[in-house]
């Protein structure tokens, strides 16, 4: 088995998908967070980043950047990517919609000034955030009646995704309270024995 | 064969590395451009996400045009020989999905003064500072007179030498200061298909 190091800080952030996949996969990982403010990040780490940033995923040494990237790596290694290419494909369609909905989050959640920041939140959840769930909601629908996965009949990285976003929107079922199919999954993957085992033991962070 | 049909607007965009992977590949596929003052159409109510560019393949449809891309690359043999080389095209082209994040406030600013200052921060330091990086990742793969991953042309190439056309948006030439890119770029631009692509795709401004 090779050996892998994911590379962040503390918070579920851009590297938490990976952490999803090396734990409902069963694989160990070292699951390295730095504290920037112990100098740990840019430390020694930095200049082993292709893109000075953060996460990375090293595997046997070698470093892979962009959590995407890393993610699908990870994926198709533990057969979490989908079982035909068609599949993979798909599956990659709803990873991306689900990093433009964490791209939309980016937009508010570090926005300094106050009251821009509530103005903008406030935008994101009574329209943005609605008209992504709703195409979320549709497409799952379309996959057999939406009461499995988003793609073919069995948990892929995409399902994970849709967990991940959950928490993104701060673990609460309120942000899907119009979206029955897309909420029935994001819990049916929260409660994969795997995934429910490590979202117990996991550590509460701000982001 | 399966057939083909990728529709986008009648520009290069988000559309374009598909465009480039079916002319090397020497695929036919229906070119379909809805032009912007047409937008929406009835197209969009089969877009997965109410977006182009799609790509439909014997009637099955796929968004997002990484995810497009990628598939084709796929099917064509340009991803890589195995998973992680693969991955580490996934890395580079990613990279310029960040740049083009950098890019848009920028190139979207319309008021003079502000988009001035805005594109002079771009030109001069986030714009070479990425591609900085890229620079090396190219050099460390055999010197960089090759491909960027691997050592045979894949979308990762494909998607660098396009870069070359929305950066020239922001200035006249973007990898004026990294001579392995823009060897690559000239080398993927000689690629025959590639050059007749060229030669022959409809002229737009974006």
């Amino acid at each position: 088995m090779p050996n892998y190091q994911l590379v962040y800080f503390n918070g579920r952030g851009r590297a938490e998908l990976c952490r999803l996949i090396f734990h409902t996969a069963g694989v160990p990982f070292e699951d390295i967070r730095l504290d920037h403010t112990k100098g740990e990040w840019p430390g020694e780490w930095k200049a082993k980043c292709p893109f000075g940033q953060l996460p990375i995923l090293v595997v046997d040494g070698k470093v892979l950047a962009q959590s995407r990237a890393a993610a699908r790596y990870l994926a198709r290694e533990f057969n979490l990517a989908g079982k035909t290419s068609w599949d993979q494909a798909r599956a990659d369609m709803f990873i991306d919609e689900f990093d433009d909905i964490g791209t939309e989050v980016v937009k508010f959640a570090f926005e300094k000034d106050e009251a821009k920041k509530a103005e903008l939140s406030a935008k994101f959840y009574a329209d943005t955030l609605p008209r992504h769930l709703g195409y979320l909601e549709n497409l799952l629908k379309e996959n057999n009646g939406g009461d499995g996965y988003f793609v073919g009949d069995s948990l892929t990285w995409a399902g994970l995704g849709i967990a991940n976003v959950y928490d993104l929107l701060g673990g609460t079922d309120a942000p899907f309270a119009k979206f029955p199919l897309l909420l029935a999954l994001a819990k049916r993957v929260r409660e994969n024995p795997k995934v429910a085992e490590y979202l117990k033991t996991r550590a509460q962070t701000s982001f | 064969m399966p057939t083909y049909k990728l529709i986008y607007f009648n520009a290069r965009g988000y559309g374009e590395l598909a465009r480039l992977l079916f002319a090397v590949a020497g695929v036919p596929y229906e070119d379909i451009r809805v032009e912007r003052a047409s937008w929406p159409n009835e197209y969009k109510a089969i877009c997965p996400f109410g977006q182009m560019p799609l790509l439909e393949v014997d009637g099955k449809i796929l968004a997002q045009s990484s995810a497009i891309a990628r598939y084709l690359a796929m099917e064509f043999g340009m991803a890589g020989k195995d998973n992680w080389e693969q991955a580490r095209i996934d890395m580079v082209v990613d990279s310029f999905g960040d740049i083009l994040q950098d890019m848009r406030v920028p190139y979207l600013e319309t008021d003079p003064e502000k988009k001035e200052a805005l594109v002079k921060q771009f030109v001069g330091e986030s714009l070479p500072k990425r591609l900085g990086y890229l620079e090396n990742i190219l050099k460390e793969n055999g010197g960089g007179q090759g491909f960027i991953v691997g050592d045979s042309l894949t979308w990762a190439d494909l998607g660098v030498a396009n870069s070359v056309d929305y950066l020239k948006l922001m200035c006249p030439n973007p990898f004026e200061n990294f001579p392995l890119l823009a060897g690559l770029v000239q080398r993927v631009r000689e690629i025959p298909q590639v050059a007749a692509w060229i030669a022959k795709r409809p002229e737009t401004a974006t």
